[in-house]
């Protein structure tokens, strides 16, 4: 893998040049950009992209991305703004298949399921890969409800009239929930005494990780981050760093970030989406910001272009 | 041309106002905002013109006011030119106020031209083009302090003038002369001019407590909105007003507070009944029209009302918004829910006849082929399904589609969504869009009459017992509602009933001018109660979603 690993000073010469892939002997092109994708991990993926292409009308906006997501670890995705990342994350739990125009060619496993098949229960899917968006987005509900939302709209949790009567109610369990996912998400102590105010009444930082805990409530297996602090404080955004690093340790996270410190802080291994849809390097997060292979993503990460 | 100012020379940063001169131009307003309530009062009736206040008549009041007003706004305006009084004027009075002069003026040089002077169609043209065309000068060529004071002022000192020395009094009348008699009184006139008056120098003194500039134009503004927005909520008050006053006798005859004071009342409820006695006795609502009633009333008709509303929400809420739903969330956009909007808002711009009509010759002869309570219903129900389609369907497209996708991302399917997250956040909107059409299918008067009916004065015995009328049948369909399928009245349609029913037709009602007047206050409470409602909901359903 480190055959065409080039030193920085060598990769500057050629900056002023064409912007190619600089191949060396007895290598393509083709191979040469074949192992910059290529990481090696020990262990089953849990997430393995084969081939992805995805297309918005004659847009074509992501172009053949294939790469294998470790277990229990953070990736994070990074790249200039149109450069795919977000609709790769959105491919991960069929998110895509919500905008009309979009379509989705390649396979997507998960745990070697194909999730792009004939009769995939998308409701099983996203519980079990859960989705934190931008924008802290908690229902214009209360704090116990807006994380009690899932689970009882996928029949778990029990609390109407009707439950009562027929005596199935459990809400000590509704309860235990509630306050299991609010310590995971690390709200429950500042939100203990008033889960029945209005969600929409917190800080956006304190939004943000409701959104996370809601989105634990499921019980997931692989949380989809979608540029999760981009519209907080640098305290709130600390605070869910530290959170993603915990949660990293029973889940498989995804996270899209703008930010290139944030990746290079929270993430075990890093993608570099360059512009045009294309996945250009992967590999450890250490070696991208380091020793990134390609010159173009060295360019993107010392901020000369993106 | 109102920025050539030297910008070097500054005004000073803190302002005096509580000075004796600014007193003058605060009175100014005061004074016009007084004049302007006056005329208001003088013009709907509520004071005549030859009523005396301390002793003088209201008209000479309204021009003596004119003429210390416009003195007030000229003085002001040249004492400011001179120096006299510390202000900020621009350059100029700007374009908008040498038109709004310059027009004014030309119609009253026109008017004293060809009226009092006599002179002929070129005569008054010129005089009234000279006229205007030297006040727009004066305004727009001279500095904002007079332009801005001058014309208004003099305005205001001419009309009452004119006012004071009787040349335009209470029994002045001019005749148009045209085909069919038109003519202008003094009654109306006078009052009318004190207003335009009033608001000419009123916004020119308001510019001038502002010490012109940009500041002045501010107050100047200020003013005219606010006596504008007063002056509309004046009229609605007084338009209540009337009808409370004229009705407020009628309705409250016979009226006795007490135990045992009032009718017994009973409800079936499965098999069981429950009957009270009401504590206080209002006739008017309590009671139909009888032989043997010591008090007429409506009843039947309050009732008839209150069923026929709930009769077309029932009907037209769950069908309109469903087709909002289908509309929003799962139609494709396209030519269809283009083709839908359009067709919606012509609907609901369909004059009211015409789904009379509908009702008249659709309905009728699917229903007993005679005037009914559920034809009624349903055509009311027809006229409200667009309002409430409109309504939903911004109400659930103003839904942030993050919702949506959070809901998505937690594995919640569509329908589950739109049910717990979607209709509960459009709820408010979708209920105010019911309070618009409920507000308007309530007072309608012509689809009932042609579906419904009822008569003049309806006998208690007649009241829609719609709730008591059902009953089960051993033959499908199983249950009936004979009450449903008789003709009911309703307020609307009685109260156009007792308009047009004529002297004769009094029957046991004593007095049918107040009957009538009762009859129209206990529709506009009516009405305004289901507003009540619907507001009260409203305000319950935001609470929900932002406490």
């Amino acid at each position: 893998m480190s055959e065409t690993t080039q030193t920085p000073t060598e990769s500057q010469q050629n900056t002023t040049t064409t912007g190619e892939p600089e191949t060396t002997a007895g290598e393509t092109e083709e191979q040469v950009r074949e192992e910059w994708r290529d990481y090696q991990f020990a262990g089953e993926a849990k997430l393995s992209v084969e081939d992805l292409d995805v297309y918005y009308g004659d847009d074509h906006a992501l172009k053949g991305v294939s790469m294998d997501i470790p277990e229990n670890s953070v990736t994070a995705l990074i790249g200039p703004s149109g450069c795919g990342k977000s609709t790769f994350l959105r491919c991960l739990n069929r998110m895509n298949d919500r905008v009309k125009s979009a379509r989705i060619d390649g396979s997507v496993e998960l745990d070697g399921e194909e999730i792009y098949q004939e009769g995939v229960n998308l409701v099983e899917l996203r519980k079990r890969v859960g989705m934190v968006f931008q924008s802290p987005n908690p229902f214009p509900k209360s704090i116990a409800e807006n994380i009690s939302y899932g689970p009882r709209k996928h029949g778990d949790i029990e609390t109407g009239l009707l439950a009562r009567l027929l005596g199935r109610s459990n809400e000590d369990e509704r309860d235990e929930l509630v306050e299991r996912c609010l310590r995971d998400a690390a709200l429950w102590d500042e939100v203990s005494d008033r889960l029945d105010d209005n969600a929409l009444g917190l800080s956006g930082g304190q939004q943000q990780r409701l959104c996370i805990a809601r989105c634990l409530s499921v019980d997931p297996e692989v949380i989809l981050m979608d540029e999760p602090a981009s519209a907080l404080d640098p305290i709130a955004t600390a605070k869910i760093e530290d959170l993603i690093d915990d949660l990293s340790e029973h889940y498989t996270v995804v996270i899209v970030t703008h930010n290139m410190q944030q990746a290079a802080r929270i993430s075990d291994q890093t993608a570099v989406f360059l512009t045009g849809g294309e996945l250009v390097e992967y590999d450890d997060t250490e070696k991208i910001f380091e020793q990134p292979e390609s010159q173009r993503v060295e360019e993107y990460i010392s901020g000369k272009f993106g | 041309m109102a920025a050539e100012t030297d910008t070097r020379n500054r005004n000073p940063l803190v302002r005096d106002d509580a000075s004796g001169t600014g007193l003058v131009a605060a009175g100014a307003v005061g004074l016009s905002a007084l004049l302007f309530v006056v005329s208001l009062a003088v013009l709907f009736q509520a004071v005549d013109l030859t009523d005396a206040v301390a002793g003088v008549p209201v008209v000479t009041l309204l021009g003596g006011g004119l003429v210390v007003l416009g003195a007030a706004t000229v003085a002001f305006g040249v004492g400011s030119r001179l120096g006299f009084v510390e202000t900020e004027p621009q350059a100029s009075a700007g374009m908008l106020a040498g038109v709004v002069f310059a027009a004014t003026w030309v119609v009253v040089a026109g008017l004293v031209a060809s009226q009092t002077l006599g002179l002929g169609t070129a005569g008054w043209l010129v005089a009234s083009l000279a006229v205007g065309g030297g006040v727009f000068a004066l305004s727009v060529g001279t500095r904002e302090d007079v332009g801005s004071t001058v014309p208004a002022g003099a305005l205001a000192a001419m009309a009452g003038l004119v006012f004071l020395a009787g040349i335009i009094g209470p029994e002045w009348v001019w005749d148009l002369g045209f085909e069919q008699k038109a003519s202008f009184t003094g009654g109306f006139t006078v009052p009318t001019v004190t207003l335009f008056c009033s608001l000419v120098a009123g916004w020119a003194s308001a510019k001038a407590y502002g010490g012109f500039g940009a500041r002045g134009r501010h107050t100047g503004a200020y003013t005219l909105v606010y006596l504008n927005a007063g002056s509309i909520v004046g009229v609605l008050f007084l338009l209540l007003a009337f009808t409370v006053f004229k009705g407020i006798s009628g309705l409250v005859n016979g009226f006795a507070v007490g135990l045992g004071a009032g009718p017994e009342s009973t409800i079936v409820l499965l098999g069981q009944s429950i009957s009270w006695e009401w504590p206080f006795y209002l006739p008017f609502v309590m009671n139909g029209v009888g032989l043997t009633n010591d008090f007429n009333g409506v009843l039947p008709a309050i009732v008839g009302t209150v069923w026929l509303v709930v009769g077309a929400v029932l009907f037209a809420v769950p069908l309109g918004v469903g087709a909002a739903v289908f509309l929003t969330e799962y139609a494709e956009r396209g030519r269809f829910t283009q083709a839908v909007e359009v067709a919606t808002n012509g609907l609901w711009s369909t004059p009211s006849i015409v789904f009379g009509l509908f009702g008249f010759a659709f309905l009728i002869p699917r229903f007993g082929n005679g005037k009914s309570l559920l034809s009624g219903m349903l055509t009311l129900g027809f006229m409200l399904l667009p309002l409430v389609v409109i309504t939903s369907r911004e109400a659930m497209l103003s839904v942030p589609d993050e919702y949506r996708d959070a809901s998505a991302a937690l594995g919640v399917t569509k329908w589950q969504t739109i049910r717990s997250v979607v209709l509960p956040a459009a709820l408010p909107g979708v209920v105010t869009g019911i309070i618009l059409g409920v507000g308007r299918i309530a007072g309608e008067t012509a689809p009932i009459l042609l579906t419904m009916a009822g008569g003049v004065f309806v006998p208690g015995s007649q009241t829609p017992d719609v709730i008591g009328g059902f009953a089960f049948t051993s033959t499908p369909p199983f249950v009936e509602n004979p009450v449903l399928l008789d003709a009911a009245s309703a307020l609307p349609y009685q109260l156009y009933a007792l308009i047009t029913a004529g002297v004769g037709a009094s029957g046991n009602v004593a007095n049918p001018d107040e009957f009538k007047w009762a009859t129209a206050l206990v529709l506009l409470v009516v009405v305004l109660s289901f507003y009540a409602i619907g507001i009260a909901a409203r305000y319950y359903f935001r609470r929900e979603l932002n406490q």
